[in-house]
């Protein structure tokens, strides 16, 4: 392998004149997991919906494995092993939580339709694998006792987990987490911690944007630091809590070491 | 299992009922009855799979319809075409015309999409009636005989009485719901939902909703052109009618009534709509208005139509006390 699994290069994004990404250039290595954090406004959000696909990007590119993605719509992106969650948790609210795990796993087996509508044997294999996997995953992330229920019974702590593990379901090369623990208590943030590394030890690489701070310290290899949608700062958690220009935009007094998760 | 078994029980028990309608009534009037209840039921079972699994609002189907029934008359006549090739032929041109009206509005919004298939429904009318050379415009394509099927072995079967007429559209019609029940039991139904609860996660999830959208806009425009394409060689005649807003708002009605994405919902709400604007028909004036009341109606005390009605007692009878 040449170069980082995952490569941006100069992306750009205006909104009608105001500037929500500038140059931007990033690259996340193969197995890593690296956080990109800034104040509400940064850029962080522009970033992962431009590199995902859910949004054109004015300028720039971007490359998973080599292969070029710029451009390109989001079930190609996830189709070539980049997968996302959204801020705001996304589930399929009246499928059952092991559905909601098939689903997300079906554009990755290579079982095709026709095989599909007539119930081959490569399909049912595939399903049973499918299935299988999704007990396992909802047996990690402890929602195993609701596999049947609706995913709309879920809290919404719950609902961080399923969308942690259908993105597991993928098979994905790098996972893009949208603020993973925004609004979850200690508890719930823990599991979603276990969660990520669990998905970090079956080898894919993830991309984290997180306004907790001290969680990202702790979980990320290496952070990435955006002020007014241009970086500042790039490097590993102990030398980012050192830098002035990170203090001064972002951390504030909360950069000091009583901070930690 | 057990209930499984009940329904497969009740299907088989209900085909049986229907497929024997011939042998326990003389009635032409029911067997009229019987080939619009199978008609309406192919064509809503088809806005069904497009706007209750997917979640396009479609008013293209009527113009599919249509389309398949002008195609196989013309064919008739003017080729000398069978009107089971006919028929293909026109769920065929239905399938190609779909796709072009999806690919290209979908690009855009699925909002989009009803906007053109509402103008692509009202284009087609309008070169039924003004585009005559081909058409014959109001005056409409008549003197349509009546299909006849050679089989080898079992002679020919002639299909120019109500009873013989009812059950080559109740086989047809058969024939078309195992195919969308197949369809939307299989993970490719599974999809359908997806993308319709929430397309943004099916897009991040590697799911193309292009893709899927255009198979169900295909599949529900071939069965609603060949329902078209088989309808009009009863009816002897095509004309511009058979583009009107009223089998639009009838489709839309036993899907709304039936429940949206609920495939025996649909099914059961086709057949009793099917039945009442004949119910109604002591009262010609006011018909289209209470058919318009009984709407009304269901959808303020059946929100989620029958269908939704059914789940909701399901899931009364999961939770524990």
């Amino acid at each position: 392998m040449t170069g980082p699994l995952f490569e941006v290069r100069g992306l750009g994004k205006h909104y009608f004149g105001v500037t929500a990404v500038a140059e931007l250039s990033f690259a996340v290595p193969e197995g890593e997991i690296v956080g990109l954090i800034g104040p509400n406004g940064s850029g962080k959000s522009t970033t992962i919906d431009c590199v995902s696909g859910f949004q054109p990007a004015d300028s720039g590119r971007w490359f998973l494995a080599g292969a070029e993605l710029t451009g390109r719509k989001p079930h190609t992106h996830a189709a070539a092993g980049l997968v996302r969650t959204f801020q705001t948790v996304r589930a399929y609210d009246r499928l059952s939580l092991a559905d909601n795990l098939a689903v997300a796993a079906q554009a990755h087996d290579g079982v095709g339709w026709w095989a599909a509508l007539r119930a081959s044997p490569a399909l049912r294999r595939a399903e049973r694998a499918t299935a299988e996997r999704a007990g396992e995953l909802l047996e990690i992330v402890g929602l195993a006792e609701y596999a049947e229920a609706p995913a709309a019974i879920l809290s919404y702590g719950q609902r961080k987990l399923l969308a942690i593990a259908a993105a597991m379901m993928t098979r994905p090369r790098l996972v893009v987490l949208d603020e993973p623990v925004a609004g979850v208590n200690p508890t719930m943030i823990r599991r979603i911690e276990a969660a990520i590394r669990r998905l970090n030890a079956d080898g894919a690489a993830l991309l984290i944007v997180e306004h907790n701070v001290g969680f990202i310290m702790n979980l990320c290899g290496s952070v990435i630091v955006l002020e007014q949608g241009r970086k500042i700062a790039e490097g590993p958690p102990g030398l980012i809590r050192e830098d002035r220009r990170v203090l001064a935009a972002y951390l504030g007094a909360e950069a000091e070491p009583a901070a930690d998760g | 299992m057990s209930a499984r078994v009940f329904s497969a029980a009740a299907v088989t028990i209900a085909v049986a009922a229907l497929a024997s309608l011939p042998l326990w009534s003389s009635s032409p009037y029911l067997f009229e009855l019987g080939i619009t209840a199978a008609v309406f039921t192919v064509l809503s079972t088809g806005l069904n799979l497009v706007y209750g699994y997917t979640g396009l609002l479609s008013f293209a189907q009527v113009a599919f319809f249509g389309i398949g029934g002008y195609t196989a008359a013309l064919l008739a006549v003017n080729e000398g075409l069978s009107v089971f090739a006919g028929a293909l032929a026109g769920g065929g041109l239905a399938i190609l015309l779909g796709l072009v009206i999806g690919y290209t509005s979908l690009r855009l919004s699925r909002h989009a999409f009803a906007i053109v298939s509402l103008s692509f429904a009202l284009l087609c009318l309008i070169l039924s009636r003004d585009w005559v050379s081909l058409t014959r415009g109001p005056m409409g394509v008549h003197g349509l005989l009546a299909p006849v099927l050679t089989l080898p072995g079992l002679g020919k079967l002639r299909f120019d009485r109500p009873p013989e007429f009812y059950e080559l559209m109740l086989v047809y019609a058969l024939v078309v719901l195992a195919l969308v029940h197949r369809l939307v039991r299989s993970r490719l139904g599974r999809a359908f939902v997806a993308i319709k609860l929430n397309q943004p996660l099916a897009e991040s999830q590697g799911i193309d909703p292009l893709r899927y959208r255009l198979l169900a806009i295909a599949v529900s425009a071939f069965t609603s052109g060949v329902a078209g394409g088989l309808y009009v060689f009863h009816l002897t005649i095509v004309d511009p009618s058979i583009f009107d807003f009223y089998y639009t708002e009838t489709m839309l009605i036993m899907v709304i009534v039936g429940g949206p994405g609920s495939f025996w919902g649909v099914v059961a709400a086709s057949l009793a709509f099917s039945a009442i604007p004949d119910l109604l028909r002591f009262t010609t004036d006011l018909r289209m208005v209470l058919y318009g009341a009984v709407l009304i109606v269901a959808m303020l005390v059946l929100p989620g139509g029958f269908g939704g009605l059914a789940a909701s007692r399901r899931r009364a009878a999961a939770k524990p006390a």
